[in-house]
């Protein structure tokens, strides 16, 4: 990594973190989160008849603060330069008011959470994005680093430029794992159905989904649906179903762009991290 | 232990006793036997041997790649290093000595650190290569880990860099997979016995298709600040053929994190 590269990860990353109390608490519906208006468009296949969307991809606005508010990783940028807040709409398209349906114990636990991350004291405060850990789906799809998609005869692979996360996809009909067999990617299988590749994703650990505290529980079942709109286009939607922390289903929305076909190199994370417990949680101030 | 003892099992069900064992029990690989039809083994679409499959090794490499009686804990095995003996200027033998001694503090494995080349590939975990045209990808199920090997032509990138893993770039040669690896870093073993190797490490890497269903794998090792000469380790990488067989994970330092998230309280009612 270059210091120029490494110096913007470090500026993002602050960027995000500083962020973090603007939003907390804060209310936004889901108008305005609409997909690119739809072209005919027929990609190219593959020899096993998938549409080839093959290569680098990048969120529009990414950036894990929040779903139901999510702040542009350029935010801190645009307020400088051109003197105005950037408010991003919900990523949350269903429901229509575009919040996150908890039952009232997730949503107290949720706003609990979201506290705690700007002054941590205790380990479960950390995020687990600080301690490189895999952030799952559909968090992956929301997150800065781009993912590199490969498709085999069978399968699709995403790989993230972070945290060597992968997931390997298969679309050969086979069933899932067993249940007591639990990923930190889930267990995927897919199925293109003309444009759109729909992705059941089963065996959750459970996750966080934001720094403020979303999470679903080892019960959630995540129906995945990848569309190419054009060439440079992918509009990822994410149906989550988890009835034991929220009142019914709810779907998010986020659409990327292609980048440069550039060659992805190592993103070791673990190697070099010092334990966030050991700077975060001993922050004067942070202690109670 | 599933991923080592049950593929040991079926395999000693499978051949015929005597030699063939002998040599699949974690000997040096003999190589492709001669006279092998190589135009029964998969092809991609432009005409190279296609590596593509899950695949994994059934040896005790992982622990010592030189030949070791077994321990608790730690089968005995045949090593990997063709002649056995590991060349170390006098100084390294000393410090390999140590590390041994020490290995269960001072190996990067303890620490869940990527655990580099060649030693990724000889865990006790299975890995999946995908192969293009212009670069095979090499996932691993141990910590997620990932191998760009890109074989379009392009050179490696100026250095130094310190990677766990190096940079690898690779050519065929006939049916061979060469892959040339450099940039590493000094933090990595070869296995649990404490034998390492200095940023100087330069592998050269080649994945032979000896049948559809096995790979010979060897690879020479050069590192002049830490051997008096170049070495040769080989094995033989087993394709996984159990169905619906598919990487799992194993995120070694997330263990103790587990139970934190998504909340304590969720956990712990799981």
């Amino acid at each position: 990594m270059s210091t120029t590269r490494l110096t913007w990860a470090c500026a993002t990353y602050a960027v995000l973190w500083l962020s973090t109390a603007a939003v907390t608490g804060q209310e936004r519906k889901g108008t305005g989160n609409q997909p690119p208006a739809a072209k005919p468009w027929a990609p190219a296949r593959l020899a096993d008849g998938q549409p080839d969307v093959q290569g680098i991809w990048s969120a529009v606005n990414p950036g894990s603060t929040s779903l139901t508010n999510p702040i542009s990783v350029n935010a801190d940028f645009d307020q400088r330069a051109k003197g105005v807040e950037v408010r991003l709409p919900s990523r949350i398209i269903d429901p229509p008011d575009g919040q996150l349906p908890y039952q009232p114990w997730a949503a107290a636990l949720q706003k609990q959470q979201g506290d705690a991350y700007n002054k941590p004291t205790k380990p479960e405060h950390i995020d687990p994005q600080h301690r490189c850990l895999m952030s799952g789906v559909p968090r992956l799809y929301t997150v800065a680093p781009a993912f590199k998609i490969i498709q085999a005869p069978g399968s699709i692979v995403f790989i993230w430029d972070e945290y060597h996360a992968y997931r390997v996809v298969a679309l050969d009909g086979r069933p899932h794992v067993g249940p007591d067999v639990k990923l930190w990617m889930g267990d995927g299988r897919g199925r293109w159905d003309g444009n759109t590749l729909t992705i059941e994703t089963t065996n959750v650990k459970g996750a966080r989904l934001t720094y403020i505290g979303d999470f679903y529980s080892d019960k959630a079942r995540i129906v995945e649906r990848l569309t190419p709109v054009d060439a440079n286009t992918l509009t990822y939607e994410a149906t989550v179903d988890d009835p034991s922390v929220f009142t019914r289903a709810w779907t998010m929305r986020v659409t990327h762009r292609r980048r440069p076909d550039d060659e992805m190199w190592e993103t070791a994370c673990h190697e070099g991290n010092v334990p966030p417990d050991t700077w975060l949680l001993n922050a004067e101030g942070n202690k109670k | 232990m599933r991923l080592l003892v049950s593929p040991c099992l079926v395999l000693t069900m499978l051949l015929p006793l005597g030699a063939p064992l002998r040599s699949a029990a974690g000997g040096a690989a003999q190589g492709p036997r001669a006279g092998a039809s190589s135009a029964s083994i998969p092809r991609t679409s432009d005409g190279k041997p296609d590596l593509s499959g899950i695949w994994q090794v059934m040896n005790s490499a992982a622990w010592d790649i030189q030949d070791h009686a077994a321990q608790k804990g730690v089968p005995g095995g045949q090593g990997v290093v063709e002649g056995n003996d590991l060349p170390y200027q006098p100084w390294a033998l000393a410090r390999k000595k140590e590390n041994y001694e020490r290995r269960a503090t001072l190996d990067p494995e303890a620490r869940c650190y990527l655990p580099g080349v060649p030693r990724l590939t000889y865990m006790p975990f299975p890995f999946q290569i995908i192969q293009k045209p212009n670069e095979v990808t090499i996932l691993y199920e141990y910590v997620h880990a990932v191998r760009y090997i890109f074989t379009n032509g392009t050179p490696h990138p100026r250095g130094p860099i310190d990677w766990w893993l190096g940079d690898s770039r690779g050519r065929w040669e006939g049916t061979t997979l060469v892959i040339d690896v450099v940039h590493f870093n000094d933090k990595t073993w070869f296995d649990r016995a404490g034998n390492f190797h200095s940023d100087a490490l330069h592998l050269t890497e080649r994945y032979t298709l000896t049948d559809p269903d096995h790979i010979t794998y060897s690879v020479t090792v050069e590192d002049p600040k830490v051997f008096t000469r170049p070495w040769n380790m080989s094995m033989v990488l087993y394709r996984h053929k159990e169905k619906n067989f598919q990487l799992l994970d194993y995120e070694c330092y997330g263990f103790d994190f587990e139970k934190l998230y998504p909340f304590p309280e969720v956990s712990s009612a799981k």
